[in-house]
C-alpha cells in the first residue's frame, strides 16, 4: 500500500492546492455580529452617552432652542437644590433591596413547592407565572382599582369583616404609597423568578440529594448544603435581573401613582423622565439618569464580578 | 338607543350647518370663507386637541361637517388625547415634523407661551388681515391671543372657572343663601359637613384639579395686588404672612371638608361624586355643566357661585387654535378656523365647551341652564385671574403641586411652605 503525501511545499510554490486559512474565531463571526453591534451601538450606547453629554448642558429639549454647556452645574443643582432627587434615589434604593429579599424569597418558595410532585401541579406554575405576561401599565391599572379608597376592594372587604378603621388611602397616603405600588410589583415579579428558579431545581443532582438522605442529612441540611449551592448559577442570573428590573422601574408607578402624592413614590428613573419631558430640563434629566446609570453599574458590576470569581473556583 | 339619538343629533347638527353654511354665502365679516370649495383649498389638516366629553364630540362633529359642507376637498383628521399627554406630545413634537397642523391649547405665558417662545405657533397676523378676525372677537380673548405680540392662535373659549353646587344638597344642609364671602363659604362648608354630606370634591392624581383651591385662596388671603405679584411677577413667596394663611387654609379644606382619599383619586373619580350627589360642590369651569349633565344630574339641581376670593375678579383662562408654524397646509387649517370661530361654527359649538362665545356675535344667553348665570358672573367680574400652571413654568409648577400635596398630606407646615416655594424659585432662575 502506498499512501503519497503531497508536498506541502510544491502546493504554496504552485498555488493550487493552498490549505484553507485559519481566521481568528473572532474575524469569523464578525459578519454576524455587526448588525448586533450596530443596533446596540446606535439605540444603547449612543443615548448613553448622549445623557451623560447632556447633563453638562442647560437646555429645554426643544428643538428649536441651543443647549448651553454649564459644566457640573446640573450635578451641583440635583445633589443641593433639587428637593425630589434624594428622595427618588433612596426609594430606588429601597426598591432594589425589598426586591431581592421579598419577590426572590416568595418565588424560591413558591419553586419548591411547586417543585414536587403534586396534582394541579402545571395549573399552579402557570396561575403564579401569568402576572409576568401582563404589561406593567396593565398591572397598574388592575392594582389601581383594587386600591381605590371608595371602590377598592381591599378596603370593601376591610369594611365587610368589621375592619374598616384599617381601610387607608392606599395610594393617595405617603405612608402607604410607596409600599401599596411594590406590593403590585412582587405579584407581577414572583412569577418570572419562580419559574427560573424552578428550572434551576431541575438541574440539582439527584444523587446528590439522596447520597446526602443516606448520609443523614436532614432536609433543611439538604436544602443548605446541596440544593442551595447547586442553584447559585440560577441565582445569579435572578439577582441581577432583579437588581436591573428594580433600577429601572417606571411604568408602573407612572400608572400607579404617576411618582405621588407629592413625589413620594418617585423613583430615579421616572424623575430622569419627569425633569426631561415635563419639566423640559433636560440636563438635569441627563444628570439623575447619568446617576442611575453609575448606581446600576455600582450595584450589577462588584456583583457580577464576586460571582464569576466563585465560579473560577 | 342611545347611540342613535347622538347620531340624529349629529346629522341634525350637521344638516343645520350645511344649512347655515348656504344662507351665509353672502359672504359678510362674520362669514366664514365663501370659496364653496373653488378656493383651491385641499388636503388633510390634522387637528390635535383633548378628549372630548360625550356633548363636545357630538359638536365637533358638526362643526367639521359644517366646514366640509364649504370645504368638501379639505380633510379635518382629529387626534385626541388626555389632558396631561396632550401637553406631553405637543412639547415633544415642537420644532419636529410630527406636530399637527392645528392644535388646541391653552394661552397664558407658562402653557400656551412656552410653545409660542419654542416657534411651534405660526403669527397668524396674515390670517387676521384676510378674514378680518380682529373684528370678530371680544376684546378679552382676542387679549390672550396677542400677548405674546403678533397674532399666536384663534381664540376658542374664554373659560370661567367658580363652584358649581348641588341644589338639594344645599337645602338638605339649610344654606339658604350663597356664600358671597370666604368666612361664607367655609360657613357653608361647616354645615354641609355636620349634615353628612362631604362639602367639595377634588382629585389629587392630577395636581392641578386641588391647585384651583390654593390659587383661589392665594387669591383670597393675599388680595389683587400681592397675588398678581406672587404669580406673574417677583413677589416673595417666602416673605408674604398671606402665603402662609392660604396654605394653612388649604390644609384646612383638606383636613375636614374634601372628600375622603381625594390624594388618591383623579378628577374624573371624584367628578362622579357631584354628579352622583356625594358632594355637593366642585370647582369648575364652564365646560362642566355639559359633563355634569352628560354625568346624569338633573339641570334644574345645578347652580354656581364665584369662589368668593372678596377681591371682584374670576378665576378663569382663555384657550385657542393654533396653527403649527411647521404646518405646510396652512391656508386650510386657516380656513377651518375661519370657520370653527364664526357665528355658524360658534353655533355648533352651543355651550358644550364654554357658556359664553369668543365671538362677540353670538349670544348664548338662552344655550344652556347655567348660561344667564355664566354671564352674570363674567359681567360682574372686574377681571380674570388665571390658573397658576399657566403662570409658571413647567419646572416651577411641578414644586408648586408638589408642596401644595405635601400641605395637604401634612409633610410640609404650612409656614414653611412659602419660603420653601421660594428658594425653588429663586434656584431656578
Amino acid at each position: 500500500m502506498t499512501v503519497t503525501t503531497p508536498s506541502r511545499g510544491k502546493s504554496a510554490a504552485d498555488g493550487r492546492s493552498r490549505p484553507p486559512r485559519r481566521h481568528h474565531p473572532f474575524l469569523r463571526a464578525l459578519p454576524y455580529l455587526v448588525p448586533a453591534f450596530a443596533l446596540y451601538g446606535y439605540f444603547l450606547v449612543y443615548p448613553m452617552l448622549d445623557a451623560i453629554r447632556i447633563s453638562f448642558f442647560k437646555w429645554s429639549g426643544f428643538r428649536t432652542e441651543e443647549p448651553v454647556f454649564v459644566g457640573f452645574d446640573n450635578y451641583t443643582r440635583m445633589f443641593t437644590e433639587d428637593p425630589v432627587f434624594w428622595r427618588s434615589f433612596t426609594n430606588s434604593v429601597l426598591w432594589v433591596v425589598l426586591s431581592l429579599l421579598l419577590p426572590m424569597m416568595i418565588a424560591l418558595l413558591l419553586a419548591l413547592g411547586l417543585n414536587r410532585k403534586m396534582i394541579g401541579r402545571n395549573l399552579l406554575r402557570s396561575v403564579f407565572y401569568l402576572p409576568a405576561v401582563f404589561a406593567s401599565i396593565t398591572v397598574a391599572a388592575m392594582w389601581r382599582w383594587l386600591y381605590n379608597p371608595t371602590l377598592g376592594l381591599f378596603n370593601q372587604v376591610l369594611e365587610a369583616v368589621g375592619l374598616e378603621s384599617w381601610a387607608q388611602t392606599w395610594l393617595g397616603d405617603p405612608k402607604f404609597a410607596f409600599y401599596s405600588v411594590f406590593v403590585a410589583s412582587v405579584w407581577q415579579a414572583v412569577g418570572f423568578s419562580m419559574v427560573l428558579l424552578l428550572a434551576g431545581l431541575q438541574n440539582v443532582p439527584q444523587e446528590l440529594v439522596e447520597a446526602a438522605r443516606i448520609d443523614g442529612a436532614s432536609a433543611w441540611q439538604v436544602f443548605r448544603n446541596v440544593t442551595i449551592p447547586a442553584l447559585r448559577p440560577t441565582f445569579i442570573v435572578v439577582v441581577i435581573l432583579t437588581m436591573i428590573n428594580s433600577l429601572k422601574v417606571f411604568d408602573l408607578i407612572v400608572g400607579m401613582t404617576g411618582g405621588g402624592p407629592a413625589q413620594s413614590t418617585q423613583v430615579l428613573a421616572l424623575w430622569s423622565y419627569t425633569q426631561s419631558f415635563t419639566n423640559h430640563s433636560f440636563g438635569q434629566g441627563g444628570a439623575v439618569a447619568t446617576v442611575l446609570l453609575i448606581v446600576s453599574l455600582v450595584l450589577v458590576i462588584p456583583y457580577m464580578a464576586w460571582t464569576m470569581k466563585g465560579e473560577e473556583k | 338607543m342611545l347611540r342613535s339619538k347622538r347620531t340624529w343629533a349629529i346629522a341634525g347638527m350637521a344638516a343645520g350647518a350645511g344649512l347655515l353654511a348656504a344662507c351665509s354665502s353672502g359672504g359678510s365679516s362674520e362669514s366664514p370663507s365663501d370659496g364653496g370649495g373653488d378656493d383651491g383649498l385641499s388636503g388633510e389638516v390634522s387637528v390635535w386637541m383633548v378628549t372630548q366629553e360625550d356633548s363636545q364630540a357630538a359638536a365637533w362633529e358638526a362643526i367639521v361637517a359644517g366646514f366640509n359642507a364649504i370645504e368638501p376637498d379639505v380633510t379635518i383628521v382629529t387626534e385626541t388625547r388626555q389632558i396631561d399627554p396632550h401637553k406631553d406630545a405637543l412639547r415633544q413634537a415642537a420644532g419636529t415634523s410630527a406636530g399637527p397642523d392645528v392644535y388646541w391649547y391653552w394661552e397664558g405665558s407658562g402653557l400656551g407661551g412656552e410653545l409660542v417662545n419654542v416657534g411651534l405657533s405660526k403669527d397668524l397676523t396674515e390670517y387676521y388681515d384676510q378674514y378680518g378676525w380682529e373684528d370678530r372677537f371680544t376684546s378679552a380673548s382676542l387679549a390672550g391671543v396677542t400677548q405674546y405680540g403678533g397674532f399666536h392662535g384663534v381664540p376658542w373659549t374664554q373659560q370661567g372657572e367658580a363652584i358649581f353646587y348641588n341644589k338639594a344638597l344645599f337645602t338638605e344642609a339649610g344654606i339658604t343663601e350663597l356664600p358671597t364671602t370666604y368666612a361664607g363659604l367655609v360657613d357653608a362648608a361647616e354645615q354641609l359637613k355636620a349634615a353628612g354630606i362631604t362639602p367639595i370634591e377634588f382629585g389629587g392624581t392630577v395636581n392641578w384639579h386641588a391647585m384651583r383651591l390654593l390659587d383661589a385662596l392665594v387669591e383670597t388671603k393675599c388680595g389683587v395686588e400681592t397675588a398678581d405679584a406672587l404669580n406673574t411677577g417677583d413677589g416673595d413667596w417666602g416673605t408674604e404672612p398671606c402665603v402662609t394663611e392660604a396654605f394653612t387654609e388649604l390644609k384646612t379644606w383638606g383636613d375636614e371638608y374634601i372628600n375622603d382619599g381625594f390624594m388618591a383619586m383623579s378628577n374624573d373619580d371624584s367628578s362622579q361624586l357631584f354628579y352622583s350627589g356625594d358632594a355637593a360642590m366642585a370647582f369648575e369651569g364652564t365646560w362642566f355643566e355639559s359633563n355634569a349633565y352628560d354625568g346624569g344630574m338633573d339641570p334644574e339641581n345645578v347652580g354656581i357661585f364665584t369662589f368668593p376670593t372678596e377681591t371682584g375678579r374670576l378665576y378663569g383662562f382663555g384657550e385657542a387654535f393654533y396653527i403649527n408654524a411647521g404646518s405646510d397646509n396652512s391656508d386650510a387649517a386657516a380656513a377651518f378656523l375661519d370657520f370653527v370661530s364664526s357665528s355658524e361654527g360658534q353655533g355648533l359649538a352651543g355651550n358644550a365647551w364654554a357658556a359664553l362665545s369668543v365671538n362677540k356675535d353670538v349670544d348664548r344667553s338662552d344655550a344652556s341652564p347655567l348660561a344667564p348665570s355664566w354671564i352674570e358672573v363674567f359681567n360682574d367680574a372686574t377681571g380674570i385671574y388665571t390658573n397658576n400652571d399657566q403662570n409658571f413654568s413647567t419646572a416651577v409648577t411641578t414644586e408648586y403641586w408638589r408642596i401644595q400635596n405635601s400641605v395637604l398630606l401634612g409633610d410640609i407646615d404650612p409656614a414653611d411652605a412659602g419660603s420653601e416655594f421660594q428658594s425653588f424659585r429663586e434656584s431656578n432662575q
